[in-house]
């Protein structure tokens, strides 16, 4: 009895299959914040126990296909049985999904549809893994596949995959092992029972648990080699200079007061600003600015007015503080000493030891410190604040005509310069066209950064050319940038359609270094030097907007009741880039570099400065020659097969296929021994693939290379024979 | 009619009467279309004579015999002068080894010169006795049988004379089976008295001369050349194969060629060919003898180091 046909052995290999398939859903499931894992899992599971017990197609293809549709029913509609309703809700979805389909509007099509259409893509792995697994004998590809794939996602995406990735291994080996040792009695014609089996079976999974973990508790040292990551994002942005002009300058993370002149790339830096004594991370304000100028913010000058506030007194920071319940008390000390104050969103009141002036700028939202008349830079205060809630009800309430009726104190957050390019408004309609209330209007152009393409990005960002505007850089050519992008871009967007928007300066949580009695204290350095906005909802009041991608959290508000906006930006994945800045452009930003060094120097410089990426790309480039070359019997077939139709007859033609042929059944395996004549390899290999088409096509070689009667040759009816063969080296 | 089909009547002739031995036949048929001799080492009562015979009869060839004994002369293979007192003149009687087809048998078994004279007969193809030249009709074809040398009261073959023998080849006892049928159709009437001719002595000639039109090829060519020269570099080798063995390597392929029903020769026929043609060309030195390998091994060894040709010479 083959391996094959052992049922606790195949059990023991579609339970490992089914482990690695969760492994592929649970990342795309976190990343497009999909919800019923457990039904995913389960359908998985189902398939994959079907095809175990070989259950015919059509039974199977049926519990699958009610399967699908019971989910939906489910998910959608609530529905735990189908009923009439349900089926009808089926029956309008999918007229409503054809007929989007048939006109070609693919925006039409409902998520049910997108549903489906994932489930497919299930169902089709199950089923590719499962004739790898059963009819192969194979996994390497798909492991391979796996691998590359998690990989990808740890380095490129929120998603962590640190555990994912050993778990991927453990059970990639184990299914290579088990596979291997079922091929290599298949073809040793070895039949072996239960326990024959385990004496391979058992050395295997305690060797593969005893390296995993050792190589778990091992310390791990750090990477010998520069991280390769921001090399490769950069080669696939538009980074560098956009235009040819706007040279990339390299500025240093942390807090500034001149945004005058925003883009360039900065580079870290974990110098500590201060701690934060409190029970949740929040966005810690600053101060926000109100002109655009097309290349950056300044604030407008003698508007607003300055309130001063002592010591415990309560403030208004036009933010309304939610409940008293849910007043709290957060405690700065300061590493870095500023006059001024960072405040929460909610702030009630500021309280230091030795009694301060706290000097509210309405204009700016600044909280100037002063005692007696001087600047002061307090080392350590108390905030007590709540955070602001808001009512659904009343944001869906908020409609554009409430907008004009602001008061002209709300016009210079509807600033906008008069070069701003048109496009610039232009995309602003578009994003908005289909939401009617503000604040819709707001979330949609919130989260147009998330899925159109942009990526986050600290490197490689170019400074705007002396014509081109910031924002339409990014929005248009780059794609690519941090906070300052993402937060300048949606305040000009809404100002576009007249939404009251400001930009606001400050710091994001910072790093959680313990916790205590329900308070963290949160260290935060100049990395979390911060941007985000502002905008205005009409009978609501401000609220906070986060469009920087890496900061997702307000995406996935709950829209039921009262939304507080603050929150899931501030619980999102720690692990999230950790950016920001606001740099002061000491950089090396070298002006422009066009009266520069010569053409060879500047080739020599260009290697002496990316070496690091060469010598990578060079690697990278030999393993995938190397890989090539290693596989090339898998793929040169598929190549040879169109060249030799195309070069057609003729005698020469067929003996130089008849010896590719012969480095193909090489390739394959079947070695010709030096000694060996023709003859006698032709009918080894026609008895090993069951064919004549070897001896067939020697025979014809032997006449033309031996009998010197190539022109007898006929290539043409041999061509298929010889095709036959090269496909079946190439499976 | 194709060369083929006509060898192969006689070979179907042949194993009516020698059962499973086609490959000898084969060999024998081999060595006479290619106009040399056949050297067979066995046992008696194998079936030696038999074989000689039926070919004979099927070719429709005459057949003679030598006995070769310790005391045979050379006149007495190749005939003798004779005075006649009626017309005083010396009349010659043709030894037997004027026939189209002779089996000496033992050869080692006789003196030096009765061997050699024997062997220059079957070179030359004539036979000059008192200065007097005369042919041997042709076709010519010699089956020698020796007993495996280490027998008593043998006179081993000098080198030279063995490498005019085309090939060597073992006879071999049958299988139990072929001998259980060897002797069912031994028991009513001896088969060969009921053999006919299958082809004619002059259709024979024509083959021979056939043979030589079988292409060749430069790459065939080479790979002889090269198996006869690692046959001279074999460190267990004390004479390697000559010259003249290369050329009865490359004639025994085209003959085969033909048999086989092709007019072109190919590494195959060289393989099988080559242990037959250098088996009894190969001189071992001793430390081969203590090492238990033979000529043959030898032969498969090189044949298995020595890479086929497998297109064609650069440059061609």
């Amino acid at each position: 009895m083959p391996v094959r046909n052992n049922k606790v052995f195949m059990a023991c290999l579609y339970i490992l299959v089914f482990f690695l398939l969760a492994e592929w859903l649970t990342p795309v499931v976190v990343l497009t914040n999909t919800g019923h894992r457990p039904l995913f899992l389960i359908f998985i599971a189902v398939a994959l126990l079907m095809a175990f017990l070989k259950v015919p197609w059509w039974i199977s293809g049926t519990v699958k296909i009610l399967y699908i549709l019971w989910f939906i029913v489910y998910v959608y509609t609530g529905a735990v049985f189908f009923t009439g309703e349900s089926l009808s809700f089926l029956w309008e979805d999918s007229r409503q999904n054809f007929q989007a389909l048939a006109s070609q509007n693919w925006a039409q099509t409902t998520d049910v549809f997108r549903t489906l259409l994932f489930f497919t893509l299930l169902w089709m792995a199950v089923y590719l893994i499962h004739y790898w697994v059963n009819y192969r004998l194979s996994i390497f590809l798909f492991y391979l596949l796996t691998v590359v794939f998690i990989a990808v996602l740890d380095t490129f995406s929120p998603y962590a995959g640190n555990t994912a990735i050993i778990r991927i291994m453990v059970i990639g080996l184990l299914l290579a092992g088990l596979l291997h040792l079922a091929r290599w009695t298949e073809s040793h014609r070895i039949v072996l029972q239960m326990e024959k089996l385990a004496v391979f079976i058992v050395p295997l999974f305690a060797m593969i648990a005893a390296s995993a973990a050792m190589a778990l508790y091992l310390p791990k040292a750090d990477p010998v080699w520069p991280d390769p990551v921001p090399f490769i994002t950069s080669l696939s942005g538009q980074g560098g200079s956009g235009d040819g002009s706007g040279t990339a300058s390299v500025g240093r993370i942390g807090y500034g007061v001149d945004d005058t002149q925003l883009g360039g790339s900065f580079i870290g830096d974990s110098t500590p600003v201060f701690r934060a004594e409190v029970e949740s991370g929040q966005y810690w304000k600053i101060e926000s600015k109100d002109t655009y100028t097309t290349k950056g913010w300044i604030s407008a000058g003698n508007v607003g007015e300055s309130i001063v506030y002592s010591n415990g007194q309560t403030v208004n920071t036009g933010f309304s503080p939610g409940t008293p319940e849910e007043a709290e008390t957060a405690l700065l000390a300061m590493d870095q000493d500023f006059p001024f104050v960072l405040y929460p969103y909610g702030t009630e009141s500021f309280v230091t030891e030795q009694p301060l002036n706290y000097q509210y700028n309405t204009a700016i939202q600044r909280f100037e410190t002063f005692r007696g008349g001087e600047v002061v830079e307090p080392d350590v205060y108390e905030v007590t604040f709540s955070e602001p809630s808001y009512s659904l009800t009343a944001l869906r309430n908020t409609t554009m005509e409430d907008l004009a009726r602001l008061p002209a104190e709300f016009d210079r957050y509807r600033q906008l310069p008069a070069e701003l390019p048109q496009r610039v408004r232009d995309l602003a309609e578009e994003i908005t066209e289909s939401s009617t209330s503000v604040y819709d209007k707001t979330r949609a152009i919130e989260s147009y950064f998330s899925n159109n393409g942009f990526e986050y990005s600290n490197t490689d960002i170019p400074v705007p050319a002396e014509n081109q505007d910031y924002v339409d850089q990014f929005l248009f050519e780059t794609k690519r940038g941090y906070c300052d992008n993402y937060s300048t871009s949606m305040v000009v967007l809404l100002r576009a359609i007249d939404i009251p928007a400001r930009w606001v300066k400050g710091f994001n949580q910072g790093e959680e270094l313990n916790t205590n009695d329900g308070l963290t204290v949160y260290q935060v350095t100049n990395n979390n030097a911060h941007s985000w906005v502002e905008a205005y909802m009409p009978g609501v009041g401000w609220m906070l907007f986060e469009p920087t991608i890496g900061f997702t959290g307000s995406a996935s508000v709950d829209f039921d009741l009262e939304i507080d906006p603050t929150e899931p930006a501030d619980s999102e994945m720690p692990d999230s880039p950790q950016p920001e800045m606001q740099e002061e452009t000491e950089g090396d930003s070298t002006a422009a570099g066009q009266s520069g060094p010569s053409p060879g120097e500047r080739v020599l410089l260009f290697i002496k400065e990316n070496l690091g990426k060469l010598i990578w790309s060079l690697i990278g480039v030999g393993t995938l020659i190397l890989l090539l070359y290693r596989y090339r019997q898998k793929w040169m077939p598929k190549l040879l097969i169109p060249y030799y139709r195309i070069r057609g007859g003729g005698s020469s033609s067929f003996e130089k296929a008849y010896l590719r042929l012969l480095k193909q059944l090489d390739l394959y395996g079947i070695r010709r021994a030096e000694g060996q004549t023709l003859r006698s390899y032709a009918s080894y290999v026609d008895s090993f693939f069951g064919t004549k088409d070897m001896s067939r096509l020697t025979t014809a070689y032997e006449q033309a290379l031996y009998g010197g009667e190539a022109e007898n040759v006929k290539w043409v009816e041999l061509q298929e024979s010889w095709e036959n063969l090269i496909n079946l080296t190439s499976g | 009619m194709e060369a083929k089909d006509q060898l192969n009547k006689v070979i179907d002739n042949i194993e009516k009467v020698i059962i499973g031995k086609r490959d000898i036949a084969e060999l024998s048929i081999v060595a006479m279309l290619s106009q040399g001799h056949v050297l067979l080492e066995d046992v008696p009562g194998v079936g030696k004579t038999m074989l000689v015979r039926a070919l004979a009869k099927s070719v429709g060839a005459d057949f003679k015999r030598i006995q070769f004994t310790p005391d045979l002369l050379p006149s007495d293979v190749i005939g003798i002068s004779i005075y006649n007192p009626k017309d005083m003149e010396f009349h010659f009687r043709p030894g037997p080894i004027m026939g189209n087809i002779v089996l000496a048998d033992e050869i080692n078994r006789t003196s030096p010169k009765t061997q050699s004279s024997l062997l220059e007969a079957m070179e030359e193809a004539s036979v000059t006795i008192d200065g007097v030249t005369m042919q041997i009709p042709q076709p010519f074809f010699v089956m020698a049988t020796q007993n495996p040398i280490e027998y008593e009261g043998t006179y081993p073959l000098p080198e030279a004379q063995l490498d005019r023998f085309l090939l060597k080849v073992k006879m071999g006892y049958p299988t139990p089976k072929e001998e259980m049928e060897v002797l069912a159709r031994v028991q009513a009437v001896a088969p060969i008295e009921e053999l006919q001719s299958v082809i004619e002595l002059e259709e024979l000639i024509k083959l021979q001369q056939q043979v030589k039109t079988v292409k060749v090829d430069e790459t065939i060519r080479n790979y002889i050349v090269e198996l006869a020269r690692k046959t001279r570099t074999d460190s267990y080798v004390y004479l390697g194969v000559s010259p003249r063995g290369s050329i009865a390597l490359m004639r025994a392929c085209q003959s085969y060629a033909l048999l086989k029903g092709r007019d072109f020769v190919t590494p195959d026929d060289v393989q099988y060919l080559a242990k037959f043609v250098f088996g009894h060309r190969i001189m071992l030195r001793s430390e081969a003898r203590y090492d238990g390998i033979t000529a043959e091994e030898i032969t498969a060894r090189i044949l298995a180091k020595t890479r086929v040709p497998v297109q064609r010479l650069v440059g061609q």
